[in-house]
């Protein structure tokens, strides 16, 4: 069941339908599927799962953490029924509802690395949308991974807001970008969702680099965009959706956290047709840091506590 | 007397033939996209006619009764109240704070300060363009419109103020809880004492019952108070009101405020009988959908209520069509407006049919 907005996104939702398309190829003779999409407001929400629930569906998918608290009501109801939420998780451990989490500071943190090494100025910068610890999150990983590859760097992080508008906020988002790339920075990643759409706008004026995030944004750009992103971070829901799918195929699905890494192939870096070239010289050092976290030699850090640990342990 | 039977006869099929209309227009889509449109429709009246489904039409329509109300006491007199989207956004926001903010009352008192602070809420937000409006003769559409923006705005960033900062590890931008005296208790054991198998899940709570006791005060103020009179003459013909020595802008003034206030509770039966918090979910469109409900119910306070009920109706059948059928989404939202729009086609033509026989049966 999608979030508000539904498909067509272009983003959170429709990688979430690709993940439930990829199961359906590959275990389609064996697979009922259906997607609903609630109208806004919680009311929809609840009444479509019950109605799902009550369907006999095996595994009910809620993309989007709004569904928290509709979702843990519903799951107590339906035993029998398993559960699963995108990016949310019930207050309580609950036996039958699986959170599909993402590690998105490792992401963040190989796409601050590459934004380390390929700065000229030493200066990149970072908007996130609304300031609340899943987007600090985001911030903490990119500015370990840029200090990590760069000592020398500063990074600049600015936040288009504190309410849920500061992700459809593209006229701040282009703002608060031009402000950093007049302070030279050539690099600016967004976490910002909608608001994003005004960074690249700035990168293209002032002719330097974007860093998308969740889905590969070079590739729904306006194409005179497409150039000036260097990468996307990828938050791949595709991904958490396939396994989470599989794992009740193959009478392996447990409930409680599951958190996608690097390791699971959850976050990651985007290569495309158009940003190839330029990043060739980059992806062996990027390659290497990730088996470096992975590995566990690098904890990348979640918060702004830990990355002062972390950078602390760097200046050493 | 044989053409007022006629008329008469005329005036009640109208709703009916205009949900026929829009049942063809929209059998036509359904075939359109490779599905049987009676089966669909079958569907939708046998899911319909569940427990839970009919839990479910009364939920959506208590908060469709407020703002239809609220719609129709504006627009009775020429005052296009657009704005009640906003004033319910606020009402509700100021509801919440009443809700958290004060504690150790008795839930009695408790939720009559909150719906007292819901209604100061709508108030507030309606009180500037009907200010507006008397001294300076802006029109409301515009100020009310304007006033919807500012007040989604002016909402999210105090919720980002007084948002819980200690939820979990998922990220949930909502006030802090509300304690049990703030919450609505709900009519499910009490139906199901009576009988009526509502399940026990269902919010359907105490505010359907408000609303409808809202619904028929309102039409009796209207219809039997000295106050209601001068209104009723404002609508039906201003310059000859003011004549009789009605000071019309006064009247008008005041159906403003009482519609701003009415405004303020449509978010309450969600706030307080099923959310039990504000968040950045909350429902939103209940204003305009209620500006719908009027025009259906003609703006009559009593006509709101069918009204708002089959809103509910064609919710709920939406979602079952949604979940046991292969129509998409989209094609239901299309359904839904068709359907609504081809009855207010209909009941206009069926009105200017009736204008027509009076007129020759006066010639």
């Amino acid at each position: 069941m999608f979030d508000v907005g539904g498909r067509g996104d272009l983003s959170f939702n429709d990688m979430a339908y690709a993940g439930l398309e990829r199961a359906v190829k590959t275990y389609g003779a064996r697979l009922t599927t259906k997607y609903l999409e609630p109208t806004s407001g919680g009311q929809g929400r609840e009444e479509l799962l019950r109605l799902l629930a009550e369907g006999k569906y095996d595994l009910i998918i809620g993309v989007g953490f709004l569904f928290t608290d509709a979702m843990t009501k519903v799951a107590k109801d339906f035993p029998a029924a398993r559960f699963a939420i995108v990016d949310g998780c019930p207050d309580a451990p609950t036996a039958n509802v699986a959170c599909l989490l993402f590690k998105e500071q490792e992401g963040s943190f190989l796409v601050g690395a590459l934004a380390g090494m390929y700065t000229k100025t030493n200066k990149v910068g970072f908007v996130g949308g609304m300031k609340i610890p899943l987007i600090e999150r985001f911030e903490a990983g990119y500015t370990a991974g840029a200090k990590y590859a760069n000592r020398k760097v500063a990074v600049y992080a600015d936040y288009a807001g504190t309410t849920g508008e500061a992700f459809k906020d593209p006229v701040k988002g282009k703002e608060l970008a031009l402000a950093q790339y007049d302070r030279s920075a050539d690099v600016i990643y967004h976490a910002s969702g909608a608001t994003g759409v005004g960074v690249f706008e700035a990168a293209v004026t002032r002719n330097r680099k974007a860093i998308g995030v969740d889905a590969d944004q070079s590739l729904t750009v306006p194409a005179n965009e497409r150039l000036h992103i260097l990468t996307s971070m990828t938050k791949r829901v595709d991904v958490a959706v396939f396994g989470t799918i599989q794992a009740l195929i193959q009478s392996s699905w447990k409930p409680g956290p599951q958190v996608f890494g690097l390791k699971e192939g959850g976050v990651g870096y985007a290569v495309n047709q158009y940003n190839k070239t330029l990043l060739t010289p980059y992806v062996p050092k990027l390659e290497a840091l990730k088996k470096d976290i992975i590995g566990g030699k690098i904890k990348v850090p979640s918060t702004k506590l830990e990355l002062q640990t972390f950078l602390q342990s760097l200046g050493k | 007397m044989r053409s007022r039977g006629r008329l008469l006869l005329l005036q009640a099929a109208a709703p009916i033939v205009a949900v026929f209309a829009g049942g063809v227009i929209a059998s036509a889509i359904i075939l359109a996209i490779h599905e049987n449109p009676l089966s669909v429709f079958g569907l939708m009246a046998t899911f319909n006619m569940q427990a839970g489904s009919v839990a479910s039409i009364l939920t959506s329509a208590t908060p469709l009764i407020f703002a239809g109300v609220a719609t129709a006491i504006g627009f009775q007199v020429n005052v296009f109240n657009i704005g009640i989207e906003g004033q319910y956004y606020i009402g509700a926001f100021a509801a919440s704070l009443a809700a958290f903010g004060l504690r150790g009352f008795p839930a009695p008192i408790h939720l009559v300060l909150i719906i007292t602070a819901a209604m100061l809420g709508g108030l507030l937000w309606v009180w500037l363009p009907a200010f507006l409006r008397r001294r300076r003769g802006a029109h409301e559409v515009i100020t009310t419109i304007m006033m919807n923006y500012i007040a989604f705005n002016v909402v999210l960033y105090l919720l980002g103020l007084v948002r819980d900062r200690n939820l979990g590890s998922t990220v949930r931008i909502r006030t802090p809880l509300f304690p049990p005296s703030a919450q609505m208790p709900h009519l499910a054991p009490l139906l199901n004492a009576l009988g009526a198998p509502i399940p026990g899940y269902s919010p359907l709570n105490w505010f359907l019952v408000i609303a409808l006791a809202l619904a028929i005060v309102v039409w009796f103020w209207l219809r039997r108070s000295r106050f209601g009179y001068e209104a009723r003459a404002t609508a039906l013909n201003p310059l000859a009101a003011e004549a009789a020595g009605i000071v019309v802008g006064r009247v008008q003034f005041v159906m403003f405020l009482v519609s701003g206030a009415v405004a303020g509770c449509v978010g309450l039966s969600d706030l307080l009988g099923r959310a039990g918090y504000f968040d950045i979910d909350f429902p939103k469109g209940l204003g305009f959908l209620g500006i719908s409900v009027a025009l259906l119910a003609r703006n009559d306070p009593l006509g709101v209520i069918p009204a708002a009920l089959l809103f509910g109706y064609l919710n709920r059948g939406a979602e079952g069509i949604q979940a046991f059928t292969n129509v998409p989404r989209e094609v239901i939202t299309i359904l839904e407006a068709l359907i609504i729009m081809a009855i207010v086609v209909a009941y206009e033509i069926m009105t200017r049919y009736v204008r027509v026989l009076r007129k020759q049966e006066v010639a």
